[in-house]
């Protein structure tokens, strides 16, 4: 007994040793050999029979503000359960302040390319940091300074749309405008001018790709904004994430019957 | 000399403690088995795939959004920027960092268990080596004897070391027998990268090499007996110096929890990165993960250990070899 242990402690201790010395020849002494980049950017069709919903886009989609947690999306997920027996898988690669110009770099990376290939439908939502910059731009609500950054903003808002339609050119996409959070502070009358003119040029943008549809969000959080907005005044609360979940689940049923 | 570390040998094994290790680790292990299935089955279950893509694409997304938050620690915030970059070099090279498989969780396990289960493990065999000679009075039966005192002691060292290799041998394979049942015992040969080095809050990739996972557990096991057997020959020169087992058992234990406790919170103290407890976690340097303090590297963390070990060790020997025993 005691031997058989012994010789085995000394075969494992001879193990260890000699897993220590590769552990020093591996680290310290390895020539650097370049990593091939092998990446297969291989398919996978098993999995067809799912409906495929990938979310991108900023903290709207990320759902900051429900303390649920859910957002938007997973209301529209929870409805479209009720309607339909097919599987739903949901990528939500949303990030929280993401501005246009992230985002589109978020869409060069091979993964997100993969997403975006078998993806059903996209739900998108984009432009809030573009024009508010966290509440930056109320100091300065000039119509030069407005049209620049829109204009920056549309040209990044056009190649996202070309590359999603290039990577996958079937699925819908729901472009969603955006609200006016600062409804009821001053200067609202030019906040909302600013804000409509923003989601019209951007709907513009949008019409010139088959199949990316542009949800309105603004009429419903027109009337009673502070009852609909999370304690920073400007992300919705899970009433207002509600609201526009309801809106675009209805849509879904829509484009799937419209399908058929 | 042989004859001598067979009789150490059998007094080890007759305390029946390498077998109370052995059904301790058991039991653990089925325990983490249990708690990394629940874990897999609910973020399959979460995210509807069984895509590891997808999953690790998930992870990132999650991450990106946690930096994206106020009021995150700086501490961190720089943890996750490293781990983020390296989950994004993983899926840009379409690697799989965690496929499942008993090889997979043996390296969890490992890189968890390296810096307290282990050392905890291998203090309860050798608390009592020397001191329980003292306190039970047999000392003396043992020094009587024609051999020079150094060599006794040496012979125990010797036993203690292959005690330290049989506890790791018991891990692996009770932690390979067990977690496989349920996640298959393959994967031996997936592919994994290593050669991370972190500078501030970049990770660098320019030394970023592919090795086989059981190569890669290789190199882990051999840090963890590494560790093991720094802490038990720190255990032993305490074991040397005080009588009572009892205290041997709370003065180490205290230094290895100070150690965790430690690591949390040294990164602005920057020369306690000195002490051996906050240079336990060998494997992190092998994974990629950012060190405790900045500028610690595996040389670095090994050294202080090796530094350590060999100053117990002398002080071991030259406090058994001159002691009057009475």
């Amino acid at each position: 007994m005691v031997k058989v242990i012994a010789v085995l402690s000394i075969i494992a201790g001879g193990c260890w040793l000699f897993g220590l010395g590769l552990t020093v020849y591996d680290q310290f002494f390895q020539p650097t050999a370049s990593l091939s980049t092998h990446y297969r950017a291989e398919e996978t069709t098993d999995e067809d029979h799912r409906l495929q919903i990938v979310a991108i886009g900023d903290s709207l989609t990320r759902g900051t503000g429900d303390e649920t947690g859910k957002g938007y999306v997973g209301y529209v997920l929870d409805e479209l359960r009720t309607k339909t027996k097919q599987p739903i898988q949901l990528t939500n690669l949303a990030i929280k302040g993401q501005v246009s110009e992230q985002l589109l770099q978020q869409l060069q990376q091979n993964e997100v390319q993969r997403q975006l290939k078998q993806a059903d439908f996209v739900f998108m939502t984009i432009g809030g940091n573009d024009l508010f910059q966290g509440g930056e731009t109320l100091q300065n609500l000039s119509a030069e300074y407005i049209n620049r950054i829109k204009s920056v903003y549309l040209r990044h808002l056009d190649a996202i749309f070309r590359t999603i339609r290039s990577v996958n050119p079937h699925a819908v996409v729901f472009y969603i405008g955006l609200y006016n959070p600062f409804n009821q502070l001053d200067h609202a009358e030019t906040t909302s001018a600013i804000v409509r003119q923003w989601n019209y040029d951007s709907a513009e943008v949008a019409a010139r790709y088959p199949h990316i549809i542009a949800v309105p969000t603004y009429d419903l959080f027109e009337l009673h904004v502070n009852d609909y907005l999370y304690s920073d005044q400007f992300h919705p609360n899970k009433e207002g994430y509600k609201l526009i979940g309801e809106r675009l689940s209805s849509l879904i049923t829509f484009t799937k019957e419209g399908k058929k | 000399m042989t004859d001598l570390v067979y009789n150490e040998m059998l007094k080890i094994i007759r305390k029946k403690r390498l077998f109370i290790i052995a059904a301790i680790t058991a039991v653990l292990v089925a325990l983490f088995t249990y708690a990394q299935f629940k874990h897999v089955q609910d973020v399959q279950k979460r995210l509807g795939t069984a895509d590891w893509r997808t999953q690790l694409q998930q992870q990132i997304i999650d991450t990106q959004n946690r930096l994206n938050s106020s009021g995150i620690d700086e501490e961190w915030r720089k943890f996750l920027q490293i781990r983020l970059q390296q989950q994004q070099y993983y899926l840009d090279h379409n690697i799989n960092p965690s496929a499942p498989g008993a090889p997979t969780f043996m390296r969890t396990f490992v890189e968890n268990a390296i810096d307290l289960f282990l050392p905890l493990m291998v203090m309860v065999v050798v608390a009592d080596l020397v001191s329980s000679e003292a306190s039970g009075g047999t000392i003396k039966l043992l020094l009587t004897r024609p051999i020079k005192r150094w060599k006794i002691l040496l012979s125990k060292y010797i036993a203690m070391l292959l005690s330290i290799s049989f506890i790791v041998l018991s891990l692996v394979c009770l932690s390979w027998l067990i977690s496989g049942a349920v996640f298959g015992y393959g994967g031996w040969n997936l592919p994994l990268l290593t050669g991370f080095t972190i500078q501030g809050e970049e990770l660098n990739t320019a030394n970023v090499h592919l090795i086989s996972q059981w190569k890669y557990l290789l190199m882990e096991l051999g840090l963890a007996w590494f560790v093991a057997v720094v802490v038990g020959t720190l255990t032993f020169m305490l074991s040397v110096l005080i009588r009572s087992t009892a205290a041997v058992m709370g003065v180490m234990l205290a230094a290895l929890i100070s150690g965790a406790i430690l690591a949390n919170m040294v990164s602005s103290w920057e020369s306690a990165k000195y002490f051996f407890m906050v240079n336990l976690r060998l494997t992190d340097y092998i994974s990629g993960t950012a060190p405790p303090i900045n500028g610690m590297t595996l040389g670095f963390s090994m050294s202080v250990l090796a530094v350590w070990g060999i100053a117990a060790l002398l002080v071991a020997f030259f406090v058994f070899v001159k002691r009057d025993v009475y």
